[in-house]
Formats: C-alpha cells, sequence, structure tokens
C-alpha cells in the first residue's frame, strides 16, 4: 500500500510546496511511492484526512496557523517540519523582532499602499503576539530545513521519514560540498555588505567576504558559493550552533576568518551585529538563536536599532 | 586511544585543523592539501580542530567528554532530529540522570574552589568574587556596552539563566535581586552544606561585581534573606 502524505502551508510564500514540483522527473518516482491526499496548492482538499506523513510548510504567526497545525498533527503519523519557517521561523520569523502593535502600524497606519489606515476585521484570523516555529506548538518528527529545500533532500527525506531509505542526514556544513579551495591570505579586509568576490577558486572567507557556509547546515550541496555568490545560510545554523550555548554564528565566522585573513574577531562580530537582520535572517525565530546569552537579536535589529538605537 | 577520521572529500584544505591543534597530532600534506593524523596517542580529545572544521568533517570516537549540565533540552531534541550523526559528534547528554551527575561533578569543584579561597584568603574572598565577577563582564561576548544599570540587570537575568534564576526589581537606589532555582543553593543541598557559607559569599560578589562591571555603578549588600529562594537587598551608588 502507498503511504499516504498530507501537506499543509502556514505563514510562508508557498515556495516549498513549489519546491516539491521542482523534483521534476523524480517527483513521478515520488508519487509512485506516495498518495499525496492534501496538497493545498494543487487540490481542493480543506480536511484533514488520514495520512501516514504530515509536510508543514511556514511558521505559527495568526490562530489559524495554530488550529490548522493542531488538525494537521491530530491527522498524521509523522510530522516534517518543512523549510525554514517551519523549523526556525525562517524569513516569517522577522516579524519576532517587533511588538505585533508595530507590525500593524508599519502595515496598516498611513503606509504608501495604505492610505485608508484601516486595520483587518474580525473576519480576519487574529495574529497572535509573535512568530513561532511550529516545533512550539506541536511535536515535531523531522526537520527539512531550507529556503526552500533542496529537491535531493525533500527526496531523500521524505524516503528516509518513510522508511523507504537508509539514508542518513549528516551534520556537515555547507563548506562540505563547496569546491573552493580555503587558503590562507593575511592582510585581506573585512568586505562589508559584498556576496560575491574575484577569485572563483578561492574560498570567501579568505577573500575577506563574509559567508555563512561553515556555519550553516549542508541541505543544499552548496549551489550559491559553487555559482560565485556567498552562502546565506537559509537552512539555518549547522548543529554545533544549535547544541552549544556559546557557540555563535558571529563568533565562529570571525574566528575563521581572523585565522584565515588576520581580521579581528571583533571586527567580525560588530559587522554580524549592525546587519544581524540579514546575516542572522532565517533563525531569527528560534529559540536556539535568541535564547543564546551573548545574542540580542531585538537591541541589534528590532525597532529600537531601526531608530538608531533611541 | 581516540580514533580520529577526516572526510577527505568534504576537506576544504584550510589546514586549520592542523593550526589550531595544541599536541600537534596532524601534519599537513601539502601534496594533497588534506590533514594526516601523525600521532593520535597525542589527542586528549579537546576537539577543537572538530569544532574550528568549516565543513565539520573532522570526528572523534572514544572521546570521553565531561557531561554538561547547561544544554536546552529544546535544542538537543532539535538536534537530534535534524541530522543523524548528532550523538557521536557532539557533546550530547543523553538522559537526566546524566545532568544530575554533570550538576554534582561541577557542584564538587565549586565547593573545593570555594573551600581553598576561604582558607588561604580568609577576609578577602568577597573581594576575590567581585573581582571574578568583573572580570567576566569584561570578557564576555556582547553587542556593545549596556546603557545603565537597567539594561545590564536585563542582560544578567538571560546570561545567568537557566542555572540561575534571577529576578531583579530596581526602585531609584534600591535594588531587590531574587535567586529562584539557584546551582549554588542545589549543591549545597546535595552535599549538606548550610547557605551563606563561602559559595554564597563567592557568588552573590561574583554577581554584584558583573552587575556593576556592566552598569557602571558600585553595589552594597544591605540584606540577605536566605532559604528555598534568597532575597538581597542591594543599595546603588553611582562611579
Amino acid at each position: 500500500m502507498k503511504a499516504r502524505v498530507s501537506t499543509d502551508w502556514l505563514s510562508g510564500c508557498s515556495g516549498c510546496h513549489v519546491a516539491m514540483v521542482d523534483l521534476h522527473e523524480k517527483l513521478l518516482g515520488l508519487v509512485e511511492e506516495v498518495d499525496f491526499v492534501r496538497v493545498p496548492v494543487l487540490m481542493d482538499e480543506k480536511g484533514y484526512p488520514k495520512a501516514d506523513v504530515g509536510v508543514v510548510e511556514g511558521a505559527v504567526r495568526s490562530d489559524h496557523d495554530r488550529q490548522a497545525l493542531e488538525k494537521m498533527r491530530a491527522s498524521v503519523d509523522k510530522l516534517i517540519a518543512f523549510g525554514s519557517c517551519a523549523v526556525y521561523g525562517g524569513p516569517s520569523g522577522l516579524g519576532w523582532l517587533h511588538e505585533r502593535d508595530e507590525v500593524f502600524a508599519a502595515v496598516y497606519d498611513g503606509g504608501p499602499t495604505n492610505a485608508g489606515g484601516e486595520r483587518p476585521d474580525a473576519d480576519a484570523p487574529t495574529l497572535e503576539d509573535s512568530v513561532v516555529p511550529i516545533d512550539e506548538v506541536v511535536e515535531v518528527d523531522a526537520y527539512l530545513p531550507g529556503c526552500p529545500p533542496h529537491p535531493y533532500f525533500i527526496a531523500a527525506g521524505l524516503r528516509a521519514v518513510l522508511g523507504a531509505s537508509d539514508l542518513k542526514l549528516t551534520s556537515m556544513s555547507v563548506c562540505a560540498d563547496c569546491d573552493r579551495k580555503m587558503q590562507k591570505n593575511p592582510g585581506a579586509a573585512l568586505c562589508r555588505g559584498a556576496v560575491t568576490a574575484d577569485k572563483d577558486s578561492l574560498c570567501f572567507l579568505s577573500q575577506g567576504v563574509v559567508c555563512l557556509g561553515s556555519v550553516s547546515l549542508n541541505r543544499c550541496q552548496a549551489p550559491c558559493p559553487k555559482s560565485g555568490v556567498a552562502c546565506f545560510g537559509c537552512a539555518g545554523p549547522s548543529v554545533d550552533l544549535i547544541t552549544e550555548p556559546h557557540l555563535d554564528l558571529r563568533n565562529m565566522v570571525g574566528r575563521r576568518l581572523n585565522l584565515l585573513t588576520g581580521i579581528p574577531v571583533e571586527e567580525v562580530a560588530r559587522y554580524f551585529e549592525e546587519d544581524a537582520k540579514t546575516l542572522y535572517a532565517y533563525a531569527v525565530a528560534s529559540p536556539v538563536i535568541h535564547g543564546k546569552p551573548t545574542v540580542e537579536m531585538r537591541q541589534w535589529a528590532g525597532p529600537k536599532a531601526a531608530r538608531g538605537g533611541e | 586511544m581516540i580514533q580520529i577520521t577526516v572526510d577527505d572529500k568534504a576537506c576544504v584544505s584550510c589546514s586549520l585543523c592542523a593550526e589550531i591543534c595544541p599536541t600537534d597530532v596532524f601534519i599537513w600534506d601539502e601534496a594533497k592539501g588534506l590533514p594526516r593524523v601523525d600521532k593520535p596517542a597525542e589527542c586528549f580529545g579537546c576537539l577543537s580542530c572538530s569544532e574550528i572544521c568549516p565543513p565539520h568533517c573532522i570526528t572523534h570516537e572514544g572521546v570521553v567528554l565531561s557531561e554538561s549540565h547547561y544544554h536546552d533540552p529544546y535544542a538537543l531534541r532539535l538536534a537530534s532530529r535534524l541530522a543523524a550523526d548528532v550523538g557521536g559528534r557532539f557533546n550530547v547528554p543523553g538522559d537526566p540522570a546524566s545532568q544530575t551527575r554533570a550538576a554534582t561533578d561541577l557542584g564538587v569543584r565549586l565547593r573545593s574552589v570555594a573551600e581553598v579561597f576561604k582558607r588561604t584568603l580568609g577576609g578577602s574572598l568577597p573581594a576575590v568574587g567581585t573581582m571574578a565577577g568583573r572580570t567576566l563582564a569584561r570578557h564576555l561576548p556582547r553587542y556593545r556596552e549596556p546603557r545603565g544599570l537597567d539594561e545590564a540587570l536585563a542582560l544578567a537575568v538571560k546570561q545567568f539563566a537557566p542555572a540561575w534564576e534571577l529576578t531583579t526589581d530596581r526602585k531609584g537606589e534600591d535594588l531587590t535581586v531574587d535567586i529562584g532555582r539557584c546551582f549554588v543553593r542545589e549543591t549545597c543541598e546535595r552535599e549538606g552544606i548550610e547557605l551563606g557559607g563561602e559559595m554564597c559569599v563567592l557568588f552573590y560578589n561574583y554577581l554584584a561585581g558583573y552587575l556593576g562591571q556592566m552598569g557602571r555603578v558600585r553595589l552594597r549588600l544591605m540584606e540577605a534573606e536566605r532559604g528555598p529562594t534568597c532575597r538581597y537587598k542591594v543599595k546603588i551608588y553611582e562611579k
């Protein structure tokens, strides 16, 4: 009998669902193995039919998200947090930096596209106080981060959860799949804001460009650094940063940059703090990042920071 | 002996492992651009190489890690369901019993240090605690200096959690610090030590030194209540 798969889409952009279609011919193989019983972008199924595996995209931002997630959890045996929003809050999680009223004020009160200043009425889902990853609401059995998840890992992850494959997802970082050579390059300066570098075969860090490859979980096979763009950590932090409270993106990138180029760790750390909204973009709402003793995300990137530290 | 494995395919040839190893376990193979484990017997399992390794491709087998009591169960659950090799690679305690063992282990060390300090330093004990707290405040990484004591207090509440559960209440020059869960109190209870001894003195002054340095004030203890929760009443003096 085919395994039944049900999917849902909370506060996210639907990109993770589109990524499933990106499986191309692999999708056909997957359709032979599984029965999709609920996929919001493909079929008009409003209920939550019983399924073996539930795949949830997006974070929990509204009471609708919460109720949908609870119904999904009750209807499936195993639940996968699919994509960085579901796992860490992802880009949706940037809302965690602000109070709910600040969000309303920015969007509805006198914004350029909202002349009337009207706020949504009772018919719209109620916005919760903040954005949370789905595992703060329900039990999650497996995590597949990525923005969106990479087709290889979607197929591999689904098969692993279904017990159809014994593939083990490792805790290596993006560097493991990157072709660039990491070499000493004393004297290179920190390139603030840069996402590309001159030399194609040399590691970005060796060239003073902040690349998050070494602090990001490899769930992508490193397409960005291979194509000339520094990694921006869309699959969230590497496992050592999650388990060890004293390790953080800024101090680990800083230490490596320092050993390779001599750029002071403090200079790198300061850059990460000033540009926190970009460099921590994918896991801001996750307690594994904002709960770290040395991370002050709301001070770095919240409304206080936007007003120049007042 | 500790078995060190380097995944050659994942290695990015940075040579940081060879550079950082305090006992020169690796030699660098220039031709292949790979580290070679040369003296595995010298490895004492500090895991520096594993920590700095950009692709995270160095693994150790047979390392006896001291159990740590400060891990966040949420983070551990997430990590173990994110990748299949977490248990072997990082210091992940499995059960509550191992956390209790870790706490006992650390508690015994804390008690020993406090006793030695008291015997050798006697009346200087509070000053030692204060100096240690100031040193911590100078070295703990943070974004920028807190703007005054209120920000320092908010930061301290977060930085001391979860081993210490601090609640602070400031009214002008009067500060009340309530300590709920306290690692020192738990250690005293486990070891059968009365509260208010050298460990409490060291810790109170450590906290005061830390807050004073961070908030750029001097703090003077006015009143201390100790029990299932502790309350310290403190006077604040501007520096």
